[in-house]
């Protein structure tokens, strides 16, 4: 029995085993139901899979020290969070910064925060960068701002880091951007990325687990249709909006590409903490009618199931 | 469609639905009304108790359309007095027809208030004069004033305002008017779009509210306008359906509160501006 099978028997039997709680609603004729989280796996809680440790460069966040960010997480049933670096953005000595991530990690993360470190395929040695995160740090995966680090999805370099990165077995996020270009300090100018090479790309390497992180800002209309359709690309939440959004995305009604449903299976949980609320990517499964399975899947199961591919 | 979840939101640290439903929500941003039935099914689903469509009879003249359009307006609100309202477009290049406007939908219609939206006709934003018949009009009906701003980064040399679109207003034109009526309540939208400058803009203006709905949920910044112009001046909007009550939400939950203060800016503040005008049109609030 594969686990995935294993999983899903198990939820049954719980959900045989465990009647759901119902309450009336105060000023709605209509039935609340609310299932309860006891048909998860013992301890399992959400894997949060894009939020960052440091201070964000352009404002103090007040959940940018450790200590209180995890703690919230935990406050929310978050029992995992893939972590990267606001130093990522901008400092030069890459090497340095994803030490130092790790070092928070195992630290201060309680066994929560695994680490992912950057990688810019545009510097010198970046291969050594690479192997270090993989073999000195033992990250599961690594996170792109290609934005931030100033190349495109067509760039050489990029493609050879995604073989390197793909031959060790690692995931690659790529951050498509990290806040509305529209608030940007006027003196940094820093372009969301473009997609659209990506999938030309990835049909040479099959074997690549990519996921973009903040994608749905950008990745809209044809080139999410693209995604889609011609890769294996996950796609991380956290700006996945609109009224009932998870619901209709899946359904292929959202209008960010209503020609095409994007299955459950292709979704992961991010909440983009601490720069947006936590609270933004866990009402999303309330606001969204979607059964069980469909949000458990993205709640924690696909995360679960990408990082032991590594 | 019952409102059935997925998981029980305790578990989950978020609020029951029973628990959004005594906060009272109002929500004074809604752009679902040409698909009023569909988006209200998540309206409840959330538990916000009513709705204020910035989009009544938003068709301007007496083409077969807009009349259409305003009809069907008129009868939800009609018929749907209990969770919706509505407020009408103005347009300041546009003066006379504005009045007009405002004297059939809201002095002698079901409207309570006006909006000022992104762009207009001759790209004249807020602070311009033309705005004082306006301005005028609303206090006398008692009206609600929402105002759509933004402060977008751009130009050549890139300032944080340097790329606005013609007419569309931004908190700092908000504050030019705020200083022309000191007694009429302006409601400045989406906090400027860019909060940090937003929020200085205005905040020394005791009669400007801010509602902060439509840009991304960004943490801290209903902490930052509550600590810059207090509890009293925030009311809240959705933003649906092209936002989410997921972000919306959000920005209040991330905020440090207790829950009198949520209370107020979910629904509190925008009563205490809003039943007047409300009761007069026969609003049992």
């Amino acid at each position: 029995m594969n686990r995935r099978r294993f999983i899903k028997d198990t939820l049954l039997l719980a959900a045989l085993a465990t009647p759901v709680q119902v309450w009336k609603g105060t000023h709605s004729d209509k039935e609340v139901v609310y299932s309860t989280n006891d048909t998860l796996p013992t301890g399992q809680g959400l894997i949060d899979t894009n939020i960052h440790l440091f201070p964000y460069p352009f404002r103090e966040l007040k959940y940018g020290d450790t200590g209180r960010l995890l703690a919230k997480l935990k406050k929310h049933n978050v029992t995992e969070a893939w972590a990267g670096s606001f130093y990522s953005l901008f400092h030069k000595n890459i090497d340095h910064i994803n030490a130092s991530l790790a070092e928070e990690c195992r630290t201060k993360g309680e066994g929560m925060l695994i680490p992912f470190g950057t990688v810019n395929p545009v510097f010198p040695d970046w291969e050594e960068d690479l192997r270090r995160c993989h073999e000195r740090h033992e990250m599961p995966g690594i996170r792109l701002y290609p934005g931030y680090h100033g190349y495109t999805l067509d760039n050489d370099h990029f493609v050879s880091l995604l073989q390197e990165a793909s031959a060790r077995k690692l995931l690659i996020q790529i951050a498509i951007d990290i806040q509305d270009e529209r608030m940007q300090h006027p003196r940094v100018d820093v372009e969301a990325v473009d997609v659209t090479p990506l999938a030309e790309v990835l049909k040479d390497l099959p074997g690549a687990r990519v996921q973009l992180i903040n994608p749905f800002r950008h990745v809209r209309g044809e080139r999410l249709k693209t995604m889609i359709e011609e890769t294996d690309v996950r796609f991380e939440i956290s700006n996945l909006d609109n009224t009932a959004a998870i619901e209709l995305i899946l359904k292929g009604e959202h209008p960010y590409v209503s020609s095409v449903p994007l299955p459950a299976e292709r979704l992961l949980f991010g909440s983009h903490m601490p720069y947006f609320p936590l609270e933004n990517g866990v009402f999303k499964f309330m606001e969204s009618d979607l059964s069980q399975d469909e949000a458990e899947a993205i709640m924690y199961r696909n995360a679960s199931e990408l990082k032991e591919y590594t | 469609m019952n409102n059935r979840f997925a998981f029980n939101p305790e578990n989950f640290g978020l609020p029951t639905r029973e628990e959004l439903v005594e906060l009272r929500i109002w929500d004074l941003h809604y752009h679902g009304i040409n698909n009023h039935e569909t988006v209200m099914k998540y309206v409840s689903r959330m538990g916000v108790e009513r709705v204020f469509s910035l989009d009544i009879g938003r068709l301007w003249g007496n083409s077969p359309e807009a009349e259409t359009i305003s009809e069907r307006d008129r009868q939800l609100l009609r018929e749907n007095k209990d969770n919706l309202a509505g407020l009408i477009r103005i347009d300041p290049s546009r003066v006379e027809e504005s009045l007009e406007r405002m004297r059939e939908w809201i002095q002698n219609g079901p409207a309570v208030g006006i909006k000022y939206a992104n762009r207009n006709q001759e790209d004249i934003n807020c602070s311009h004069p033309n705005n004082d018949p306006i301005i005028e009009l609303a206090d006398q009906l008692g009206a609600l004033i929402y105002i759509h701003t933004w402060i977008l980064v751009g130009g050549e040399p890139r300032t944080i305002d340097g790329g606005m679109k013609t007419g569309e207003s931004t908190p700092m034109d908000v504050a030019e008017l705020a200083k022309r009526f000191p007694d009429v309540t302006l409601i400045c939208g989406h906090q400027g779009g860019d909060w940090e400058p937003g929020i200085r803009a205005i905040r020394a203006f005791e009669n400007v509210f801010l509602e902060f709905s439509g840009g991304d949920p960004e943490s801290g910044a209903v902490d930052f306008a509550v600590q810059e112009m207090g509890v009293d001046r925030l009311v809240w909007g959705g933003h649906l359906p092209s936002r989410s009550y997921a972000n919306e939400l959000s920005k209040v939950f991330d905020a440090d509160l207790n829950h009198e203060e949520r209370k107020k800016i979910f629904g509190s503040n925008l009563r205490q501006i809003a039943v007047p005008i409300m009761r007069e049109k026969g609003y049992d609030v």
